[in-house]
């Protein structure tokens, strides 16, 4: 059994900067506020829901599973189940392919997919060399033993390692994320004036397109007292220089480097709901879904190129019988890092790249600025990464409906050395 | 006794006898004479019985023990009747008390009144957690007192002082509260009940706490003195049962076992024989009817019928309570408005609510998460296919009310019930504006929705059976008490209220000083006066209500200057930190003398407390009576329900038209025509009560005319 699946609805919480707006509410409440907000908005109900499938990167401690409480939290039925998905980066997207796969093997028809991040809650952890000590003080039996103990813990013991650092880091390659874009622009010849240009663009064109995202966003109302709405991204600068971009340290290589925090996506908090079902049950329903899903695919490469992902799950993607990279009249390609979404560019439209990497005997071709991101990136927006390929998704989908296009492209890096790409259609 | 029906008896191998109490085809266990009868039967079989080595006494309910005396029973019989089953159930508890093996009292669901007496009796009590475990003792809530015992078991058991916060309180606790003041031996899951009360037994008798420092002669002077005190602010002296379960349970710290019983039986007997007795039974009963009522000629609801899903249209004061109370009821609930700082405004409202709620462990933080989850605030026109109730609560106007329903009716599912929580509006002519009026019906909340159990739901001329009965329903399921009224001005509680705040107001306006007119009422027996309600109300709010009344009956209604005055000076009460009264942020409020000055009147010369009374309070009668004239309601309890429970009109005197069956149509028909000749036509006595006094009638069948002694 093979039936495409449509996207009926989507919506998302406003993207916010680590410690900011969002910084009160955990990944389950982001999640439950956008998921409740869906089935709000499209009144549709709930009891019909088959499975609930979110992607979350860093599983909040308190919420394990964050998928199963945020629907519980949103008022879906106790009886329909629910799971968390990870793919890192592409966990949002994951989401939305497992729902097709599932209704393929006949496991359901409709689907609340999406994701969610809240990484301003991402823990601290205490050092190896702590825990041990905590482990002994808590099984001590004597005063003398518990005071022994406490004198062995040092300073050191209680700096702290951040979550989120250890998270950004591949322990397959030994390379922090960062390092990885390096590695990408070093060898696809990015300069730093490229990529700060490119972030700009990217403020920019979210700047002007403010009201195009408020069509995707629903409104947060901000906890202890729900009296302060948040309804929009605060990510992008309307002040945005090159001046002010080039004056950033580079921050993962001294000297030769050119990522900065410029340049690179921002962290951020936000979730992801999107109402998916098989085209036959929306038929039946009497809905308009904004797409349709037709083709994906996700690719490996080496973990320390991660940043070319897109370039490789692109090909692939053709060759599971997508269209060519051409037909897309729009392009959300994930700007983890200016550095990485420009080697891609270049990649995608090296005769010598596709032929070395991919066996191609043509280039897979160029992606026009004018269909890239053209409602600006996760640089402006931010990088919620359990959410993002959702994101993606649904953005691409509004833009292709306001142009009238046909097809969408979703495509994003992966970090530990993937790519995926999903191709969409007008509905 | 052989045939037993609402006990039976398990022995077991290890000599325990489970006595359970399962009344055939009811969800509750109550004692009447049969079942006190069947007890003690059991009683006797066990104390002759050697293999016996102890008792449990539990139920086989899913949510009560035993809810207490039957006092559909216990209304129906004389004074003698009274002695005599009060005497009976002392007898039988004091043979539980007196067995020769242990006892136990495994608790799980309601245990209140008698069943906690009964409990009392044995030696050991242990409680289940769940929240359906409720314990206490409420009889001075009903005008009478513990009588089987529990004014005499309870403070032996837990002392003085916690007895009588108790059963003064007529407090029912939950398990915990129970263990914590020493009222039950252990609390444990509800499946564990009855194994832990036998392991209770194992142990024989316990060693109880003589609580010799406060259950003593000196302590108890000092104790009873101080809790008259605070007795006699909380009650104005109109509730005697107060009164007499404090002197009985004082005493019965220094008395016998005996005597103390004896004084509990005299206070049942002189208690049942008043009126204020009888009419908060009544209330009572009232309540328990309206928990169940369905309104004759509508579809009976299919078995576990429940709307799941209400929106609600308007975040204001209004829309915020009842979204909240609908959320804590676990109902999902979607709060529309037109835009965001509007939602936000109402959210904050929802927030504060929940916060107090949790505040004072009223919920869990968890539960507090939950109601809160529950609401989804949105401005966006949402589908409302699967919403099961609308309850619309934006602002009074009936073009922007019409153009909502409109549009409501448009967007929803035919099977959602459009209510509308208008104060003053029509709600025919609001339904009148949609393709579905038979969908339209009103659902009247009063404010503050979480404190006031009342509900009117209205009637509108298309309003068809089965939203009626739905509508009826859904304010049952959300543990509201619901009374049916016709569509018309001010329905029932602000059409009678109307005319009353108007009358309290014109006694202002003529120069009565505002602690005099509300001193008059208290002292009638209203839970506040009448000023100092418009002032907590808002003037704006009751301003509002009144003209709306004023306009359809002009010829009674006519609102004195100084009300207008108020509000346009912006002194709308409490809420504005002036009104009538003013408002310290600390102490007592004083009366406003801007308020007096804008009345224009000086100080006139004061009237006698009854005079205020009787201009007030008939101001009531006459009203209430013309809405059952104009057959508002099905039955004169019904608008007595809707005051004691809207408004708080004087529990003890049965409401309007009960108080006014006290005085007898023709004494009421008597001081109306008096009033209408010195103070002006509004006060001409209603048709039907002139009816009745030409025909010496009463309201209720069960009522001789004119057996009140009091006056107003």
């Amino acid at each position: 059994m093979s039936e495409r699946l449509v996207i009926v609805d989507g919506v998302r919480t406003p993207f916010c900067r680590m410690d900011t707006d969002l910084a009160r509410l955990g990944a389950a409440d982001l999640a439950r506020i956008a998921i409740a907000d869906l089935l709000t908005r499209t009144g549709f109900d709930p009891e019909a829901i088959d499975e609930v499938i979110l992607g979350c990167v860093g599983q909040p401690v308190d919420a394990m599973n964050v998928a199963r409480i945020a629907a519980l939290r949103a008022g879906i039925p106790e009886r329909i189940p629910a799971v968390t998905v990870h793919r890192n980066c592409a966990s949002g997207m994951e989401s939305i392919t497992q729902a097709h796969e599932k209704a393929c093997a006949g496991r359901g028809e409709v689907f609340v997919v999406g994701g969610t991040e809240s990484m301003s809650n991402y823990p601290l952890l205490y050092r190896e060399s702590a825990r041990g000590k905590f482990m002994r003080l808590a099984r001590a039996k004597t005063l003398g033993q518990r005071l022994g103990i406490l004198l062995s813990f040092r300073p050191a013991d209680f700096s702290p390692v951040i979550g989120l650092k250890e998270g950004l880091k591949d322990s397959a390659c030994g390379l922090n994320m960062g390092q990885t874009a390096e590695l990408v622009g070093r060898e696809a010849g990015v300069g730093r004036e490229e990529m700060d240009a490119f972030a700009l663009r990217s403020h920019q064109r979210a700047i002007a397109a403010r009201e195009r995202l408020a069509e995707e966003i629903c409104r947060v109302f901000a906890p202890p007292k729900l009296d302060r709405v948040i309804d929009r991204d605060n990510g992008p600068r309307e002040n945005q220089s090159l001046e002010a971009l080039a004056r950033l340290r580079p921050v993962f290589e001294r000297g030769t480097g050119t990522v900065t925090a410029g340049n690179a996506s921002q962290i951020t908090d936000g979730a992801v709901a999107l109402l998916v079902m098989t085209e036959s049950r929306a038929a039946r329903e009497g809905l308009s879904p904004l797409g349709i899903l037709t083709h994906y695919a996700c690719a490996g490469l080496d973990p320390k190129r991660m940043g070319l992902g897109p370039v490789y799950a692109i090909d692939r993607a053709e060759r599971l019988g997508a269209p060519p990279l051409a037909e897309a009249d729009v392009v959300e390609l994930n700007e983890a890092f200016a550095a990485q979404v420009l080697a891609c560019q270049r990649a995608l439209d090296s005769a010598d790249f596709c032929r070395r990497e991919l066996g191609r005997d043509a280039p897979i071709g160029a992606i026009p600025d004018e269909k890239l991101n053209v409602n600006g990136g996760a640089i402006a927006l931010g990088h919620p990464v359990g959410a993002s390929g959702a994101r993606l998704v649904l953005t691409a989908l509004r833009e292709l409906r306001r142009r009238g296009g046909r097809r969408a492209l979703a495509t994003l890096c992966v970090g530990g050395g993937q790519g995926a790409a999903l191709w969409l259609e007008a509905a | 006794m052989n045939d037993l029906r609402n006990i039976r008896v398990e022995r077991r191998d290890d000599g325990i006898a489970v006595v359970v109490f399962d009344k055939p085809g009811s969800s509750a266990n109550t004692f009447d004479r049969r079942t006190l009868e069947e007890l003690d039967a059991v009683l006797a079989t066990l104390e002759s019985d050697a293999s016996c080595r102890g008792v449990v006494f539990t139920s086989a309910k899913d949510a009560i023990f035993i809810a207490g005396a039957d006092l559909m029973e216990l209304s129906g019989l004389d004074a003698e009747g009274i002695r005599d089953i009060g005497r009976f159930g002392q007898q039988v508890f004091g043979r539980v008390a007196r067995l020769s093996v242990p006892t136990a009292a495994a608790i799980h669901g309601a245990c209140l009144g008698g069943g906690f007496e009964l409990s009392l009796a044995c030696d050991w009590r242990v409680a289940s957690d769940d929240k359906a475990t409720r314990i206490g003792l409420p009889e001075c809530q009903l005008g009478i007192i513990p009588a089987w015992g529990g004014s005499t078991r309870l403070p032996r058991l837990v002392g003085l002082p916690k007895a009588l916060d108790a059963i003064l309180g007529a407090k029912i606790m939950p398990a915990k509260k129970a263990r914590r003041i020493g009222a039950v031996d252990a609390v444990v899951p509800r499946e564990y009940v009855v194994r832990e009360a036998t392991r209770r037994l194992g142990s024989g008798r316990p060693q109880r706490k003589a609580h010799r420092l406060v259950n003593n002669r000196l302590a108890a002077a000092v104790i009873r003195r101080s809790a008259a005190r605070t007795l006699r602010r909380k009650t104005g002296g109109h509730y005697p049962a107060f009164f007499r379960a404090l002197d009985v349970v004082t005493k019965s710290v220094s008395s016998s076992l005996d005597r103390s019983l004896e004084r509990e039986l005299e206070a049942l007997c002189e208690l049942t024989a008043t009126d204020v007795c009888r009419n908060l039974v009544r209330i009572f009963f009232l309540q328990e009817r309206a928990k169940r009522y369905q309104v004759p000629g509508t579809p009976e609801l299919p078995e576990g019928h429940a709307e799941r899903r209400v929106a609600v249209v308007g975040a204001g004061v209004m829309g915020a309570g009842i979204a909240q109370w609908c959320a804590a009821r676990g109902l999902d609930v979607i709060l529309k408005d037109i835009g965001p700082e509007p939602l936000a405004r109402g959210m904050k409202t929802i927030a504060e609510l929940v916060r107090v709620l949790e505040k004072r462990r009223k919920v869990s933080q968890v539960e507090a998460r939950q109601i809160l989850d529950r609401i989804r605030p949105t401005d966006r026109d949402v589908p409302l296919r699967y919403v099961d109730v609308v309850v619309e609560a934006a602002i009074e106007r009936m073009d922007i009310k019409q153009a909502i329903f409109r549009d409501l009716a448009a967007r929803s599912g035919e099977r959602t019930v459009l209510a509308t929580n208008t104060s003053a509006l029509s709600i025919s002519e609001i339904a009148r504006a949609t393709d579905r009026p038979q969908a339209v019906v009103g659902i009247h909340f009063f404010n503050p929705v979480a404190k006031m159990q009342l509900v009117e739901v209205v009637r509108a001329e298309d309003t068809g059976p089965e939203t009626l009965a739905r509508a009826v329903r859904f304010v049952q399921q959300i543990g509201k008490l619901p009374v049916v009224v016709r569509d018309s001005p001010g329905f029932v509680v602000n059409r009678v209220l109307a005319p009353y705040l108007v009358e309290a107001g014109r006694l202002f306006a003529e120069g009565v000083e505002v602690e005099a007119i509300d001193r008059a009422m208290k002292a009638f027996g209203m839970p506040m006066g009448p000023l100092r309600l418009i002032d907590e109300v808002g003037g704006d709010v009751a301003g509002h209500v009144a003209r709306y009344q004023a306009q359809h009956f002009p010829e009674r209604i006519e609102i004195p200057p100084v009300l207008e005055k108020l509000v346009e000076q912006g002194l709308l009460g409490r809420k504005t930190g002036a009104g009538f009264y003013v408002y310290p942020a600390k102490g007592r409020p004083t009366p406003n003398p801007k308020a007096r000055e804008l009345a224009g009147a000086s100080r006139g010369p004061a009237l006698p407390r009854e005079t205020l009374q009787r201009r007030m309070a008939l101001a009531m009668v006459n009203e209430a009576a013309r809405c059952l004239e104009e057959r508002l309601v099905e039955a004169p309890e019904d608008i007595d329900f809707a005051m004691i429970m809207g408004t708080g009109f004087a529990p003890f005197r049965g409401g309007p038209l009960r108080y006014a069956d006290s005085l007898g149509a023709r004494e009421v028909v008597r001081r109306l025509e008096e009033l209408a000749a010195a103070h002006g036509a509004r006060f001409a006595p209603s048709e039907l009560l002139a009816e009745m006094a030409r025909d010496n009638r009463t309201f209720y069948e069960d009522e001789r005319p004119g057996t009140a002694s009091d006056a107003a």
